[in-house]
Order: C-alpha cells, then structure tokens, then sequence
C-alpha cells in the first residue's frame, strides 16, 4: 500500500484475527487453572524446606526462568511427539503422534512456564502473612488445611493478586508465540490474513489493539477484583 | 485440673526449659514472671502444642498426654480445651471483629452458625465491644484488637485461657483496658494462666504466682507471701528490679 493504511483491511483483519482470542483465552485460562494450584503447592515446599521437592522448585524455577518462552516451545513442540512415537510404539498403540493437536503442547509450555512464575510469586506472598494467623487458627481448633483455605490462603491472594495479574497478562502476550506450533491463535490468523496482501503493517496494527484491549480488560478486572478482597485492609478514618 | 509435669524443651543448643511443673486448679488465675528469655512464652507454647515439647506431660482433666508424643487426635482434644491469647492478638486479618470469634466456634467447634453469631456477641459485649462486630482489626486500637482476641478465646469457654503477656504490645494508656477486661473473666471464674510483667495483675488478680528463671520454675506461692516474702535469693533480686518501691513491704 504505498498510500497510507489499507484502512477496510485492518478492520477485516481485526475481525479475523479475533476469532483467534478464545483459542488464546483456553490456552490462557488452562494454564492457570494448572498453575495456580501446584504454584501454590511447590511455594509451600520451598517456604517449608521440604527435601527433595524444595530443591526441584528451585532448579525448576532457574530452568523455566533462564530460558526463553520460545526456546521452551521449540524443544516440547519437537520432543515431545519424538518420545510420545517411541511410547506408543513400545505399547502398540495405533496413534499418529502428529495429528496430535498443537493446543496441548500449548497447554504443556505455558503452564509449565506459568508454574514456574507463580512458585515466585506465592512464595513471596505467604511469607508476608505472618506466622502467628496460622498460630492462631490452630488455637481456635482449626485444622492445617481449614486454616489455609479460610485465613492464609484469602490473606496471600490479596498480596499475590498484581504480580498474578502481571502473570497473567504475560500469558495472554506470550500465547502469540503459539504461531511457532502452527496454533490458529491471534497473531498466526493475523499473519495468514496479512500473507495473502502483503498488508503487514495493518495486520500488526489490529493484533496489536487486540492485545492492547484484551490485555487492558484483563487488568481492569483484576483491580476490580483486588478491591473486593483487600476490603479488610482499607481502614476508613477511625 | 490442669496439671504440667516436666516439660523440656530445647532449640537446637539452646535449652529453653528444662523440668517445669505447673499445677492449677479450676477458677485459678495464675501468673507466671520471669526475665525475658525464661521460657514463659515456649512453657505456654508448648502446652498448647504450637510448640512441640522434647518430654513432659499434661493431664487436663480426665485426659492425660505426652507433650512431645501426642496424636493429631489428642491435639485437638487439648486444643478444644485450651485457647490462647496472643501478643500481639494474632487476630484474623481477613476476618471482621465478629467472624473472628465466630471462626473458632463455627469451624472448630462445629457449632451452628446461629448459635455461634449468639455466643460471639455474647463475649464482644463482655469485652465492650459491641459496636464493632463489623469492623476488620486494621481499624481497630491494639487495646480493641487485644480485646477481640480475648473475647475470640472466651467465646470458646475452655478450661483454661493462656495469655501470653497481652499488654505488653499495647500503648500504656490502653494496657488498662484489656487488664480490666481481664479482671472480669477472672471474677468470673475463668481459669487462667497469664503470662505478664504487670505486677499489679499479679497481685490483685492471681491466686498463684509463678516466678521462673533459666527454664525452671524458681518459686511459687500465692501473691501476697510471693510479693512480701520471697524465699530464693533469684526472686528478691527479680522483684527489687521490676518493682515500684511502694510495692515491697519487706524486702
Ligand atoms: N522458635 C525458636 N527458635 C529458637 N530459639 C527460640 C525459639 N523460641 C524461643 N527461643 C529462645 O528460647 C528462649 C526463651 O524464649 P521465650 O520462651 O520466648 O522466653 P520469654 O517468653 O520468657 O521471654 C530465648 O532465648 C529465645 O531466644
Ligand atoms: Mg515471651
């Protein structure tokens, strides 16, 4: 387009490249559901000093972290079908391990790296609720585990919640890398719209407002919904 | 009805206490002195287990437990008996005046909710308390948390209610508050073991007190004998540092 913007592409390629968000959504909403469960889990065996599993979180966490997002998708997205053939040939199973539908890689790569975010982010979280609320629901007759769910846990979501939502948003962002396992998210509709014109800029320019919008979505609601938990917090003028 | 029989018990190097008997009946209020670092706060730690004690034993009644060897079961059971008042009140953060009372008894003691919200308001009132069942303890003073934490532990009518050294966060001019407080459920009959360097609890309220050092219980006796006539050389030297001159009579 050599005179300025292909202005009815972009709104065409908007429109397409929407119809990527609820893949990138599952992808997103998955990973959490996976994530925030053993993250919280394995910031416990950290913060507890459990043997073995401590030391798994910890080298865990510098694995995920030291490397790149797409570095991670390449290697399961190329080893995992290769170990899955030798399982399935060992066990007779008739199953062709590339037919496999790339959203499960997905679902593999992004909560593995969403585990490895969370473990952090809880580990941070629980210790700044003190001891002595899990002391004191003890003294009341609690049990461990009704403690966690009624004192320690609503206490550290609160705390947990912004670097969640940071988690979160990352996610969302880093799902464009699903593209690289052929996963007809946001950026590979854009991009398949955008091949067939040339129109790149335009296709860049509505995934962008995609993001922009999905992710500003996203973090208002966390707010919204921070505010409600942190209710305790909020000492009106005594 | 409360009897402790040699507790032990040690941080690594560290003994903390080593052979302390502890025996108080129903409706005592005893008070227990001590430098810091005595053991007092891990001698009430470890007879609520939040602690784990390296030997010694409890007979609470009509059970008797081994304070380092317990079951998950009888835990509980000496839990269910027994609550505690903290320090620093260790109020529920997430939880308004009232849930916090409630909590206990709703949860731990599976009573009904509507029995439970009863009995909650029933110990606020006592600590005066009544206008803030809705208030989180962010809102409120230490002497209204401390307060809530003391109503938290009656609401459960145990035995025995453990304080340890509930003033001793508190702003001086709310320390006389929760000391009121804490004179009514005395009056009432509440069995208590009370840790505290107000010395004029110790004197008016208790009926024992208990002076321990290096992790062994020096002396004991009722207030008055204690106070006028101290029988260890370890103890006059305690009371002529932490008491007002007016106070000794005969030292
Ligand atoms: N969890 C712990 N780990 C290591 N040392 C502890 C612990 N709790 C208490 N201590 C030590 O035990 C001693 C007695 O402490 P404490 O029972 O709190 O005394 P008090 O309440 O009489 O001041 C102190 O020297 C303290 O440092
Ligand atoms: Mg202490």
């Amino acid at each position: 387009m050599p005179n300025g913007l292909d202005i009815p592409f972009l709104i065409d390629t908007f429109f397409v490249a929407l119809t990527g968000v609820p893949i990138a959504m599952l992808i997103t909403i998955v990973s959490l559901l996976i994530a925030l469960p053993l993250g919280f889990l394995l910031a416990l065996t950290r913060i507890n000093r459990m043997p073995i599993l401590n030391q798994f979180s910890r080298v865990y966490v510098s694995f995920v972290r030291g490397t790149p997002v797409i570095v991670q998708i390449f290697i399961i997205y190329n080893s995992v079908p290769l170990l899955l053939g030798t399982i399935f040939e060992k066990y007779n199973i008739n199953m062709n391990v590339y037919e496999v539908n790339p959203i499960w890689y997905a679902f593999i790569v992004f909560s593995l790296n969403t585990i490895a975010t969370l473990i952090e982010v809880f580990r941070s979280a629980i210790n700044t609720v003190s001891k002595g609320q899990l002391e004191a629901a003890h003294s009341v007759g609690l049990t461990t585990a009704q403690a966690f769910i009624r004192i320690i846990i609503p206490q550290t979501l609160v705390v947990a919640l912004p670097n969640i939502c940071n988690a979160t948003v990352n996610l969302i962002k880093a799902t464009s890398l699903g593209y690289a396992m052929s996963l007809p998210e946001i950026t590979l509709k854009a991009q398949v719209a955008a091949n067939a014109s040339y129109n790149y800029i335009e296709a860049y320019i509505a995934i962008f407002i995609i993001y922009l919008l999905i992710c500003s979505l996203v973090e208002y609601a966390f707010k919204r919904y921070e505010k409600r938990l942190r209710k305790y917090q909020i000492a009106p003028a005594a | 009805m409360l009897e402790i029989q040699n507790i032990h018990k040690s941080f690594g190097e560290t003994t903390v206490l080593s052979g302390v008997d502890l025996q108080i009946g129903k409706g005592d209020v005893v008070v227990v002195l001590g430098p810091s670092g005595s053991g007092k706060t891990t001698l009430l730690r470890c007879i609520n287990f939040l602690e784990k004690a390296d030997k010694g034993e409890a007979i609470f009644g009509d059970i008797q437990v081994d304070l380092h060897q317990a079951s998950k079961k009888q835990i509980q059971a000496i839990r269910k008996r027994t609550a505690f008042v903290f320090q620093n009140y260790n109020l529920f953060n997430n939880k308004t005046v009232l849930e916090n009372v409630t909590e206990g008894l709703i949860i731990g003691r599976k009573i009904p909710k509507e029995k439970a919200i009863e009995i909650a308001k029933n110990a606020l009132n006592k600590v005066e308390l009544e206008d803030k069942y809705t208030a989180y303890p962010a809102e409120l003073s230490g002497g209204q948390q401390q307060r809530v934490g003391i109503a938290r532990a009656v609401a459960l009518s145990p035995d025995i209610i453990l304080f340890d050294e509930p003033t001793s966060a508190l702003d001086p001019e709310l320390v006389g508050e929760v000391l009121e407080v804490m004179k009514t459920i005395a009056k009432e009959g509440t069995t208590m073991l009370v840790v505290t360097h107000e010395m004029s609890f110790a004197k008016d309220v208790a009926n024992k007190v208990v002076f321990m050092d290096g992790g062994v219980v020096v002396e004991e006796g009722p207030p008055k004998e204690f106070f006028e006539n101290p029988k260890e050389e370890r103890t006059r030297k305690f009371l002529r540092r932490v008491l007002p001159d007016d106070f000794i009579y005969h030292i």
